[in-house]
């Protein structure tokens, strides 16, 4: 028996330990945002975060995870307004959508340790994602508008 | 004249076996009736908690999945296979009928209630550095908490003549250091704090002191590291591998955290006894600890995040060689930089490989261990997790990770890498 | 081949019904609405939302409900395109209604919709004149209902953002479907209606938001990985080692029976032929039968290709081509040019090469199939084709295409892939065994690639002649490579002037618009690719390699003349006779290349001086095929590191030509993108076929374009009042030639293989 918290909520799931979290979340829990793409942890279209972290659920087995805090796409903003959401829409960044939960996860991620990334930094963390369309050039775009909106937000949130 | 010698030898070796004979031999100690739970006074048995948990008894007394100290936790040793006793109040399978001394020469000595010698996977000799009131303690918890289990111990997989109990005596007599524990009068009462709990409960030198061929802590080698449970358990003196030195904060951080920003992780055996042992002890005595082990390692107070060796991980991030003609740069950059780059500084969570002591010791174990079998949420930094790639990855492709890495932190690649790895990968997995 | 016959019976389409389904979609007005089910990519779980009130269908391609909603259908496969966003403009804007009362449907497969295939770029191209006329139908109905109501001329009335005026009279679209319309159009009165002016489209060419945008990135987009329904099971397959002639010798499950969940192992019977050999292993979860996958003991005898590989594929294209009476000679009007060689006391000839390349989108193939209440086989996947899948199942099934509906998901990558439905068939026939139980098959990233069908490796022989003052002559370009249109739908194939057919996706692209003098195109299928795997479609087909041959021979035939590249391409797209082009679309011909190639020369600063072991590189091709031509020239700017082989690419400028941009920061999407995966082939990508399968499985050794690889690109549409092309490929094809070309500029080796890796730039410096 599983047990963790998935987008702020305790779940419970009657699986194998070593079944990979991929499969519990999606599977089992009906989350089917987060992606499955290789299986081995090399295209991160099975992002999610485990205490914040950015993190191959494909990969993960649930054992791993037991009590931890665990969001997916589905609960990375109350509705869909992430700074990172919302930049992604303004560049229109996804073309087949795909790898996109994976991508703006990392994103996620990133942002929070590095919150004003240049492109090698961007280009470092997000190297894990694999975007077959070729969407690069705008998610680039899009990680430097959000990282303004954090900052920018962060500095009304101070004058506040 | 030969047969004079040889009668002399004769004589000898029989006196020698007398005298072993007497040495070795221990009376049973009788069986008592199960003291009352309530016998103890409270203050005790919370301390005694403390140090039951500061010592992993139930580590390595409790099997995976199963309940907490009733023992058959399998070690897969040099020497065999060995399954841990039961230590539950249970009268008939574990130590229910077990006098206060005769536990307490069970933990002193490594010999049982019955007279028969324990191996020494049972650390007794640093139990033995502790006070009579530590120990009185930790029975006083287990009598009077621990919920008995009915569960017979597994038989060890030892070969013969190791079997034979009696030799352990033998054992005892050459490795074993019998001595209590001395306060070192030049030292200050929290080094010397540091010392009792290090040398005794804690039990640090059981892992990180490396042994010789029967198995006996080389203790002119203290500390110096070594191998244990299919892992590398560190050198923590002045000898470590580690770029950046272990300050007494570094100490601090890591076994107070489960991680410390400029080294790494509490992975592996190590988990345990951060998250599930010293976690019971005070700040004071894990300050303690980090004192004493500070000065092991040599006092080291430069500021590691001025270091060159740090400005030079940091600077080896970039660039990285070309994914078109370097596999393990390629692999890295696609399987490992997500989580492990760290920008233009060092940041928690984001651990810098060419910093941790994985990348740096003369053996790939621990970097190859964590790569195949990842960091649990209860390991490392809590909630936080490492994904297993043992799955994923072939040995030639952790293998090419591995070198990438070795090379990025500036050290001689590994020998025999790719083979190293497949036997890694089908060494016993302990569980923690 | 009977596998052959099997699937030209099996497709049940002609050439010829091709065609005229492609030009005449649209004529069909009039039927009544019957979406069995459809998918909508801006709703959270892609449901359609429901109608109010009454509804008004003036053609089969929209309704209009008593709130003024417009759902447009689409019968084009949503994968990163935005199509419905694109093709729904088309129509919003002559129809006059506001964006914000527009939604998509994504409809499920039927006959009614005619020929349903996403590809070759045509989706805008081929929508943009029914859609218009569809719209117009309609605002011709709602202005003559409500000049009616008003007692007016409808020539008083106009229509404007989803009502009809006349003076101050106003009145909603809704309210007017309220009274209850049923107006319809024949054909003659439809070709008739006026279309607005170009100049006043208000959607076409502006910004709006996609549709599908939002809900890919709020996890809510469904594809059909997504797709459950209740009672399914899991099936896990296990693949023979051939992809055909394989069959299955032995099968013991009882290893597997130990896992929990389990329930049994089928080998599959395809009467298709699609899948033969394969083994799928039923489980009450996706990790169960994964699990019990790996217990499942399956022995085979493989098929021929188990000795196959890539180098025989090479080489045996060669031989081919050795033989010029293989394979069909295209028109390309004066083809007589051995008089001309013959004659010529200056030629040049070379061959090029590409490697097998897969596609890889980022979703694993998948299929969810179950027979529903109405005894309808039900297949939940992503399709590009599915007037191409229907006959298959039905064959596989052994039930009439009646039976059969293909449900409309988003798809987690086409690329050309999903044309090839194969993969529905071994989900399709384990439902069938399971008594039309649902089965959810999911293929792993090696099953996915093993089996993929791929773009062929190919070979390319090129020849020129020139007069004495340099002048071009003659050209010829000998192809050869794994024909997919010949394996899956060779009814396909038109005939060359030889008689001989050909795929028209196997060749296209060496048919350019340059005029050499006498030209001769020659196509031969590689019959050894074609037994050995399945040959498949991939984003750009045959001009992502035939592009790469022509216009790296281009430049080495401007160097061998002495002229510059560019001047060089100048002087032969001189749009005359067959170059200068027809049509609503391919009007201008060579002069709109000319322009592009112009453009992107001065987009990079052609001509400036470089650093050492830095080039600049141009290219252009027309994207697809002569009657749809999208012109495209790439300039590259390239820096080669002569110790490690390295080519670093640092700029990729793009124009383009494609006509009427109707969805601006789409087609600028699909052009990078599109740039991009032409960079990922020349450098990045390809695989080999190694004794039957492809030697990389999984994205660990198979190394499509990351992040850290992409260079700064740009993008130029040209301004255009033509009728739009497609964009979704064209600019694949210019750009590893434009590299080449480049590296040559740079180092002054000649690369003629792609991928280019560091050890051909390495012997290529040493040699």
């Amino acid at each position: 028996m599983a047990k963790f918290i998935l987008n702020g909520k305790p779940v419970v799931a009657d699986v194998d330990a070593d079944t990979p979290l991929l499969w519990v979340i999606r599977d089992e829990l009906d989350m089917t945002g987060t992606k499955f793409g290789c299986g081995i942890g090399t295209c991160g279209a099975c992002t999610v975060h485990v205490g914040g972290r950015a993190t191959r659920s494909c990969i993960t087995p649930v054992s791993a995870v037991e009590g931890a805090n665990i969001t997916t796409i589905e609960g990375l903003s109350a509705n869909g307004d992430h700074p990172l959401q919302k930049a992604w829409q303004k560049h229109q960044v996804p073309q087949c959508g795909y790898c996109q939960s994976g991508q703006i996860m990392q994103a996620a991620a990133l942002l929070k340790d590095i919150p004003e990334p240049s492109d090698a930094e961007i280009d470092a963390v997000m190297g894990g994602n694999l975007c077959r369309c070729m969407t690069y050039v705008r998610i680039r775009e899009a990680i430097h508008e959000a990282a303004d909106a954090l900052k920018q937000g962060a500095k009304d949130d101070q004058a506040v | 004249m030969r047969k004079r010698i040889i009668y002399s030898i004769c004589g000898v070796v029989v006196a020698g076996l007398v005298l072993f004979g007497i040495y070795a031999w221990h009376p049973e100690i009788a069986p008592v009736t199960p003291p009352a739970k309530d016998q103890f006074p409270a203050a005790t048995v919370a301390h005694g908690k403390v140090l039951a948990a500061a010592g992993y008894c139930s580590t390595c007394h409790t099997a995976p999945g199963g309940q907490e100290y009733a023992g058959n936790y399998q070690m897969n040793t040099d020497f065999g296979t060995i399954y841990s006793s039961n230590i539950t109040p249970d009268p008939e399978t574990g130590i229910g009928n077990w006098s206060e001394a005769a536990f307490i020469r069970a933990m002193r000595t490594g010999v049982s209630r019955d007279g028969h010698h324990l191996l020494p996977a049972f650390p007794f000799e640093h139990f033995n550095k502790m006070t009579d009131d530590d120990i009185k303690a930790i029975y006083a918890y287990i009598m009077s908490s621990v919920p008995a289990v009915k569960q017979q111990k597994q038989a060890n997989g030892i070969p013969f003549p190791l079997n034979i109990r009696f030799l352990q005596a033998g054992w005892k007599m050459l490795f074993a250091d019998t001595s209590a524990f001395e306060k070192q009068s030049d030292k200050s009462d929290e080094w010397n704090r540091g010392a009792y709990l290090a040398e005794g409960i804690a039990h640090c030198g059981a892992c990180h002191t490396p042994r010789n061929a029967l198995g006996g802590e080389k203790y002119s080698h203290m500390y110096e590291g070594a191998a244990i449970d299919g892992w590398i358990a560190p050198s923590l003196t002045a000898s470590s591998k580690s770029p950046l030195p272990w300050r007494q904060q570094d100490f601090y951080e890591y076994l107070r955290t489960g991680n410390s920003l400029f080294h790494g992780s509490a992975a592996g055996p190590m988990a345990p006894v951060v998250h599930h042992g010293l976690a019971a002890l005070s700040d004071d005595d894990i300050k303690a600890l980090s004192v004493y082990f500070g000065d092991l390692a040599g006092n080291n107070n430069e500021d590691p995040a001025t270091s060159p060796k740090l400005q030079a991980a940091i600077a080896a991030q970039h660039p990285m060689p070309d994914a078109r003609i370097n596999q393990g740069a390629r692999l890295y950059a696609t399987a490992c930089a997500s989580c492990h780059f760290s920008g233009s500084k060092l940041r928690k969570g984001r651990p810098l490989l060419a910093l941790g002591s994985a990348t740096h010791l003369n053996d790939p174990t621990n970097l190859v261990n964590v790569m195949l079998d990842g960091v649990r949420s209860d390991q490392g930094i809590p909630g936080v997790v490492m994904p297993a790639f043992r799955d994923a990855l072939s040995d030639d492709e952790i293998a090419a990770i591995a070198e990438y890495l070795r090379h990025s932190a500036g050290e001689q690649p590994w020998p025999n890498l790719q083979q190293k790895v497949g036997e890694i990968r089908h060494q016993p997995r302990f569980e923690h | 081949m009977i596998r052959l016959s099997n699937k030209r019976e099996a497709a049940g389409m002609t050439r010829r019904g091709f065609l005229v389904a492609m030009t005449a979609v649209g004529v069909s007005f009039g039927f009544p609405r019957s979406v069995l089910a459809a998918m909508d990519p801006a709703t959270a779980d892609g449901k359609v939302l429901p109608d109010e009130g009454a509804l008004y269908e003036p053609s089969l391609w929209y309704s209009i409900d008593q709130a003024g909603k417009v759902k447009v259908n689409i019968i084009r496969a949503e994968m990163g395109q935005h199509v419905g966003t694109s093709i729904a403009r088309i129509l919003a804007d002559e129809l006059e209604v506001p964006w914000e009362n527009v939604e998509i449907v994504h409809v499920d497969s039927a006959k009614k919709w005619g020929l349903m295939v996403t590809g070759g770029s045509w989706s805008v191209s081929q929508s943009w004149p029914v859609y218009r006329q569809a719209g117009a139908a309609g605002r011709t109905a709602l202005i003559e209902a409500a000049a009616k109501k008003w007692g007016v001329s409808a020539n008083a009335c106009e229509a404007h953002a989803g009502k009809v005026i006349s003076g101050n009279r106003e009145i909603s679209y809704g309210e007017l479907v309220a009274m209850g319309l049923t107006r319809q159009f024949t054909e003659n009165e439809l070709k008739a209606l006026p279309l607005k002016p170009n100049d006043d489209l208000q959607l076409v060419g502006k910004a709006v938001t996609s549709l599908d945008i939002a809900n890919k990135t709020n996890g809510k987009a469904i594809f059909g990985i997504d797709a459950k329904v209740d009672g399914m099971v899991y099936a896990a397959p296990l693949l023979p080692p051939t992809r055909y002639g394989a069959k299955v010798t032995q099968m013991d499950d009882s290893a597997a029976k130990s896992v929990k969940g389990y329930q049994q192992t089928l080998v599959l019977d395809d009467p298709s032929g699609t899948v033969p050999g394969w083994v799928m292993v039923i489980a009450d979860s996706f990790t169960a039968a994964q699990k019990a996958a790996a217990k499942v003991k399956v022995s085979w005898q493989a098929g021929a290709a188990a000795k196959v590989s890539e180098a025989d594929i090479i080489n045996h294209g060669r031989e081919l081509l050795k033989d010029s009476s293989k394979g069909a000679i295209l028109d390309t009007g004066d083809t007589n040019t051995d008089a001309v060689f013959a004659k010529a006391g200056d030629t040049i000839e070379h061959e090029y090469l590409t490697a097998t390349v897969l596609h890889a989108q980022m979703e694993p193939l998948n299929a969810l199939v179950f027979r529903n209440q109405d005894g309808i086989w039900e297949i939940h996947s992503g399709c590009q084709w599915q007037s191409l899948t229907t006959p298959v199942l039905a064959k596989a099934l052994g039930v009439s295409e009646d039976e059969i509906t293909i449900r409309a998901y988003l798809l987690g990558g086409g690329f050309g892939r999903r044309l090839n439905g194969d993969y529905t068939v071994p989900a399709a026939l384990a439902s069938k065994a399971l008594g039309g139980k649902p089965v959810k098959m999911l293929m792993m990233r090696p099953q996915d690639l093993a089996f993929d069908s791929p773009r062929s490796a190919s070979v390319q022989q090129l020849k020129m002649a020139f007069d004495e003052n340099k002048g071009v002559v003659a050209m010829e370009h000998h192809a050869t490579a794994g024909w997919p249109t010949e394996v899956m739908i060779p009814v396909f194939m038109p005939k060359g002037i030889n008689g001989q057919p050909y795929d028209p996706f196997s060749i296209a692209g060496a048919d350019h618009w340059y005029s050499v003098g006498a030209q001769k195109v020659r196509a031969v299928s590689n019959d050894l690719a074609n037994d050995s795997f399945r040959p498949g479609w991939l984003r750009s087909v045959s001009p992502g390699w035939t592009g790469w041959a022509v216009e790296s021979f281009m430049d080495e035939a401007a160097h061998h003349a002495g002229k510059d590249p560019l001047e060089f391409r100048l002087q032969l797209l001189t749009a005359e006779g067959r170059n200068a082009g027809a049509g609503p679309i391919a009007a201008g011909g060579a002069s709109r290349q000319a322009a592009v190639l112009k453009k992107a020369a001065a987009m990079i600063g052609w001509g400036s001086p470089q650093p050492e072991g830095t080039g600049l590189g141009i290219a252009s091709t027309f994207g697809q095929e002569r009657d749809m031509p999208t012109w495209v020239a790439v300039a590259a700017q390239v820096h080669v590191d002569k110790a490690t082989g390295l080519v670093d690419v640092q700029k990729l400028y793009v124009a383009v030509d494609a006509g009427i941009i109707v969805d601006p920061n789409g087609a600028e999407a699909q052009c990078q993108g599109a740039a991009l995966w032409g960079l990922s082939m020349a450098l990045y990508e390809g695989t080999e076929l190694v004794n039957g399968k492809f030697k990389d499985g999984n994205f660990d050794t198979y190394t499509p374009l990351r992040i850290g690889q992409t260079p700064e690109v740009k993008i130029e549409f040209m301004p255009s009042k033509m009728a739009p092309s497609g964009l979704g490929e064209p600019a694949v094809t210019p750009v590893a030639p434009a590299i080449a070309n480049a590296i040559y500029n740079a180092v002054g080796v000649r690369l003629r293989k792609i991928p280019m890796t560091p050890d051909d730039v390495k012997n290529a410096l040493k040699a």
